[in-house]
């Protein structure tokens, strides 16, 4: 029996919520405003941030349709780390933190609940197929940065898994790329629990509407990021956490970046 | 025939999943220095693996684009000895991410202001990867010869100052677990503000290749996921034929076809020591 998908003329999507539950709020009363008419997260609901509890509340309480990140996958098989694939010691040392203090913090319910969610899931935006997932399709840990994801690559993705248009998460950043005069898509929704490497607090999530070609829109929010660094500091998370929150550039994890995207950032 | 005797049925292969990963062994094993632990027996003498052609360079990035490839890596050798370097750049950057491994030591200005051009230009990243086995002129010249550490470190500056943010490659040939360490200080030291550093373990092969006949088995890999080996999305094209990776490139074992990518996807056979060590490390050629 054909999978039955749900139709949409507007959406919002966001990724990488890094137990930044205050954040999230901010999006998603922003989203509300905008009148989108279902929200979807693209995953990474832990990591980073000093909430992990804070988050599912959030998502259930507003009807938030949820992706399968690559940490939520760890958290839920208890897997001894997130899977970040980092091979600096120092990278490694803060994800160790991150990731013991997200272990600790997500209830016994919230575990079992991430291990029921998807890897992915479709949608249709008016007469366009969507596609939604972590990382890649192909992997949940496959990094999608704007300067490493060559068109040809995301034609084939979007052939293989008969869609029209990718959204992506897991890197942090966001980016949108149109492909054969618009006629299909590839968006890399960003972060909402952690700026993203630009030198301000803001966070951003992706509207995307049907009207009836698709139209992508970035939205910037601000939230309070002061109480949420004081909370990683209160916390004993790495004040490194905290000074990305209230500067906007990122201070760890930065291995993975490729040089394009590594240059624009200030480490 | 004789390469079937290496990898008859007890050997285990990895399954092929995709070509992610494409890489151009461009020039063969010629290169200006000779390393101690070379993976490749790489060096200024008759090159056993012969440079590549331009248009089979030329010929395999078309063809891995057409297969949805997403990185490129260029190596050697040195690669910067190839007299095309600079074209097949621009070529591979018109359709992917590109990475060179370089030692460094024969980048002139003139290179560097170059490639900052194609960088420019392209919407991928282009990421050149500088050798240096140590952070100190004496344990790194040990390794890759008298004045190497030198030349490489003003390679390191020149490209960076031009906004190419290389990346220092290390063979791990101490194992000093403050490695990384070490070298972010090197590099903080000369004014780099972003840092970047990869370090590598010494792969069993070339001239580091030891008299261990330990190899990997079915058992070692149960219960392990296969696809998350090199070889499950990577493919390296050298003069004579397609390889199972850039480590292996040139040897007959690792051979999987003549030139053609297409027909070089399928499972490879884990049958050298080096596949141990990639195994046991997680090690990825890869920049991450």
């Amino acid at each position: 029996m054909p999978e039955r998908v749900s139709e949409y003329r507007r959406i919002a999507v966001l990724g990488g919520v890094y137990a930044n539950a205050e954040a999230l709020a901010a999006v998603l009363a922003d989203a509300r405003r905008r009148n989108a008419e279902a929200v979807f997260c693209l995953g990474d609901l832990g990591g980073f941030g000093p909430d992990p509890a804070g988050v599912l509340p959030l998502l259930r309480a507003h009807d938030v349709r949820v992706v399968r990140g690559n940490y939520d996958d760890a958290i839920a098989t208890g897997a001894t780390d997130c899977n970040c694939g980092y091979t600096d010691p120092r990278d490694n040392h803060y994800a160790r933190l991150s990731y013991a203090y997200t272990v600790a913090h997500t209830p016994a319910a919230d575990r079992a609940w991430l291990a029921t969610l998807p890897a992915q899931r479709r949608v249709q935006l008016g007469s366009h197929r969507i596609l939604m997932c972590h990382g890649s399709p192909r992997r949940i840990n496959e990094f999608l940065w704007e300067s490493t994801t060559p068109d040809g690559l995301l034609r084939r993705l979007l052939a293989d898994y008969s869609a029209d248009v990718l959204l992506c998460t897991h890197t942090g950043l966001k980016w949108h790329r149109a492909l054969d005069d618009g006629i299909a898509h590839a968006v890399n929704v960003g972060a909402v629990g952690r700026p993203e490497n630009d030198g301000t607090p803001r966070v951003w999530y992706a509207l995307l509407g049907a009207e009836p070609d698709v139209r992508v829109q970035f939205v910037p929010v601000t939230y309070d990021h002061e109480s949420v660094a004081r909370a990683i500091e209160a916390e004993g998370l790495p004040r490194e956490f905290a000074e990305t929150l209230r500067s906007g550039w990122w201070t760890t994890c930065l291995e993975n970046l490729p040089a394009k995207e590594r240059a624009r950032g200030r480490f | 025939m004789r390469a079937m005797s290496v990898v008859d049925a007890p050997t285990p292969r990895a399954p092929f999943v995709a070509l992610s990963t494409l890489w151009l062994v461009l020039t063969g094993t010629l290169c200006n220095l000779r390393c101690t632990h070379c993976l490749n027996t790489s060096g200024p003498d008759a090159p056993w693996l012969p440079p590549l052609d331009g248009a089979v360079a030329r010929r395999a990035i078309a063809e891995a684009a057409a297969l949805g490839v997403r990185e490129i890596y260029f190596t050697g050798g040195e690669p910067f000895l190839h007299r095309e370097i600079l074209p097949l750049l621009e070529t591979s950057l018109a359709i992917a991410a590109t990475t060179v491994l370089t030692n460094g030591t024969v980048l002139t200005d003139a290179t560097a202001d170059a490639l900052a051009a194609l960088a420019r230009a392209s919407r991928y990243s282009l990421e050149i990867r500088v050798s240096l086995d140590a952070p100190d002129a004496e344990t790194n010249d040990r390794v890759r010869g008298a004045g190497t550490w030198r030349r490489a470190v003003r390679a390191i500056r020149a490209l960076d100052a031009r906004g190419l943010l290389p990346i220092v490659t290390a063979t791990e040939i101490d194992g000093a677990p403050d490695a990384y360490d070490r070298f972010r200080a090197l590099l903080s030291g000369l004014g780099i503000a972003r840092p970047r550093v990869k370090i590598l373990p010494v792969f069993p092969v070339g001239r580091a290749a030891g008299d261990s006949a330990a190899r990997l088995s079915d058992a070692d890999l149960e219960g392990f996921d296969r696809t998350a080996l090199q070889c499950a999305d990577t493919r390296a094209v050298a003069a004579g034929g397609v390889y199972a990776c850039p480590i292996l490139a040139g040897l007959p074992g690792a051979r999987l076809s003549d030139g053609d990518l297409t027909a070089a996807r399928r499972p490879a056979a884990l049958y050298h020591a080096a596949c141990l060590t990639c195994h046991r490390t997680g090690a990825t050629c890869r920049n991450a």
